[in-house]
């Protein structure tokens, strides 16, 4: 190659008057790397089809003929309404059909485009009465909205005959969230909440196998969890698609920086222990099979810039449980200011202990047998828990000795049950099965506002500073 | 120079070498581009080092990333056009080296710095980033897109025809 070019650069300064022109082994030589473009193409092309097949495979979609398809649009396209997209795609027999979203120049052109990737045809629209007007074959809404206006846009879509999945916090108020429940009483509709532990197979395992059948951990005692999340700056926005300030006023909110951080205001959310924590104390209720008596609660603003957060940062609560089996001490916890330790619940009986969380990674499912408990022989043998794994103190470890009063340590089970799909997908799942008729919702209405309830109350209690107590009545619509 | 000119073999490796360099950069780019959602930050929100705290601003700057983003996709898809074509070669490679060492400074691996994230390899100051781009180094200093590439052409087309004075 550098050979024939030294020839030819050899006569260049040679003759010096003379414009060298382009010869035929110029063009050679020059296009001579332009078929490993052509190489690249080639497995540019196989490796798209083989994720466009991946892709397919992942999503069966409207191309599974066996389920009564349903149509569905999407109300709210910000991180959480893209979460529970992303795990709607995977389920089959969905079509959607239209995205609702303020943010026009971003969230909802965003949806929209993931969508049509995906064949389905779908509108988008800012007004979500303007959607039910135009949207009539809609079966069902899934809201991911913020807090307040979970209320409002559950009723609307409702009274319209939809089917709803709202997410989590119901309402930022208890009003909201009783008139949430009365309009699909009164319009016969489902309303799912979006606790998505509800339907895990995990918790679903242990509550009903663990909890309810084996009875693994005998009489529960006690209860705690947190959410521990580490300091992150608050969101932001790419400047050119801000919304104009006149319709962020339209839809209640004062700028573009409370339109992206609502959940730390006032009105709009109700802060980290309604966002986190309601997901967790949920899980409590559940477990215990009943809802607390009192609460009390420690918490504020104590890290955050308060011009832009209301909410408190850091909680604490305590509540009481009255079971049929006896008292229940539950703690709670959640930090936006240290990250350590994640998320869990730690179930405390006098027989063992279940310590659970959603995560596959982090407390995946832990059981502990205390060592006065009958053994567990017959659940290892049933396959309902794993085989234990001693929690023995080493001998040759000197510096370890082990205090006569200090209980044995627990031997160590694990949860057999994981789930590889997206968190939100088997509560989703549960809803539009229930829309066609073939399930009972995991976390109605009723459901919902139970929990509602007992994680209001513990803002309500931090600014009391005092504990409070519930009536059964307060848990009823 | 005329004791530094490349032998045929010497030559044809640069070439092989620069497509190599090219076609890593250009899968890169539109692996990125086909993305709807891809963004920088990711990749940014773990950077290391000396100068984390300058990589860590990025990508908490949704103003920044909407300039950081494209540029990245397309720089990485015209370098490597460039690189594979041998079209404008110099110009890619020096981007490239640019490019290549931002992603070197963002988790170089310094004595008593780690990555988070699991890599495949042991590395001590040199990774593979180093090593892509010393290799676009020799590729810069070599010109051989004006020997295999559309250098080649384009050199021709564009030449001006020496000044008369000067002969």
């Amino acid at each position: 190659m550098s050979g024939e070019d030294d020839k030819s650069r050899e006569g260049a300064p040679a003759e010096p008057g003379e414009a060298k022109k382009v010869d035929r082994r110029d063009v050679l030589l020059g296009l001579s790397t332009v078929p490993a473009l052509g190489l690249f193409g080639y497995a540019l092309s196989r490796q798209r089809g083989y994720e466009k097949k991946q892709k397919e495979a992942l999503t069966p979609a409207a191309a599974r003929k066996d389920v009564a398809l349903v149509n569905v649009a999407v109300l709210g396209a910000g991180a959480q309404g893209q979460v529970l997209v992303d795990a709607m795609l995977r389920i089959p027999g969905l079509r959607f059909r239209a995205v609702c979203d303020i943010w026009k120049e971003y969230n909802q052109k965003r949806v929209v485009n993931t969508l049509k990737k995906y064949k389905h045809e779908v509108n988008g629209y800012e007004d979500h009465r303007e959607m039910l007007d135009k949207e009539k074959d809609l079966d069902a809404v899934v809201i991911a909205t913020p807090d307040f206006w979970h209320a409002r846009h559950t009723i609307d879509c409702l009274e319209a005959g939809k089917h709803v999945y709202c997410e989590k916090e119901m309402s930022n108020t208890l009003e909201g969230a009783r008139s949430m429940v009365t309009a699909a009483r009164e319009t016969g509709k489902l309303l799912q909440i979006g606790h998505q532990r509800r339907s895990h197979p995990r918790y679903r395992y242990c509550y009903e196998k663990l909890i309810q059948e084996a009875k693994l951990l005998g009489r529960i005692v006690t209860v705690n969890g947190q959410w521990n999340r580490a300091v992150s700056p608050d969101l932001g926005w790419p400047e050119r698609y801000a919304i104009p300030p006149d319709r962020l006023k339209q839809y209640g909110f004062k700028s573009m920086e409370q339109f992206r951080n609502w959940r730390w205001y006032r009105g709009l959310g109700g802060g980290p222990i309604v966002d986190l924590g309601s997901h967790q104390i949920d899980i409590y209720n559940w477990f215990l099979g009943t809802a607390p008596a009192h609460v009390m609660a420690s918490g504020g603003l104590d890290y955050h810039d308060p011009k832009t957060h209301e909410w408190y940062d850091t909680v604490m609560a305590v509540y009481e449980y009255e079971t049929p089996s006896g008292t229940v001490r539950a703690y709670y916890q959640t930090q936006t200011t240290n990250g350590s330790q994640g998320y869990f619940e730690n179930f405390m009986g006098d027989q063992g202990t279940l310590v659970i969380s959603e995560s596959e990674l982090n407390y995946p499912g832990f059981l502990y047998r205390d060592p006065n408990a009958p053994a567990w022989d017959e659940w290892v043998q049933k396959g309902y828990v794993s085989t234990p794994k001693l929690q023995e103190v080493k001998e040759k470890d000197e510096q370890a000795v082990l205090d006569v009063r200090e209980s044995v340590s627990p031997d160590l089970h694990r949860v057999p049950v994981v789930l590889r799909d997206p968190y939100h997908q088997p509560h989703l799942s549960n809803f539009f099965d229930a829309v066609r008729g073939e399930a009972t919702l995991n976390c109605p209405a009723e459901v919902g506002y139970e929990s509602a309830v007992t994680v209001l109350k513990v803002n309500e209690a931090i600014d009391a500073k005092q504990r409070i107590s519930f009536r059964p009545e307060d848990f009823k619509v | 120079m005329e004791e530094g000119r490349l032998s045929r073999l010497q030559m044809t490796s640069v070439v092989v070498l620069r497509i190599l360099i090219g076609w890593h950069f250009l899968y890169e780019g539109v692996a990125k581009l086909t993305k709807p959602d891809w963004s920088a930050a990711g990749f940014l929100k773990q950077a290391r080092g000396p100068l984390a705290d300058l990589f860590h601003g990025m990508a908490a700057n949704p103003n920044l990333l909407e300039i950081v983003n494209p540029l990245n996709m397309w720089g990485l898809t015209l370098i490597g056009l460039g690189l594979v074509l041998g079209c404008f070669t110099r110009t890619a490679a020096a981007s490239g080296i640019l490019i290549v060492l931002l992603y070197y400074l963002c988790n170089p691996p310094f004595v008593g710095y780690f990555y988070s994230l699991p890599t495949e390899g042991s590395y001590l100051i040199v990774n593979k980033n180093l090593v892509e781009l010393g290799a676009l180094a020799v590729v810069l200093v070599t010109g051989s897109g004006r020997v295999a590439g559309l250098d080649r052409i384009i050199h021709r087309l564009l030449r001006k025809p020496p000044r008369p004075a000067e002969a």
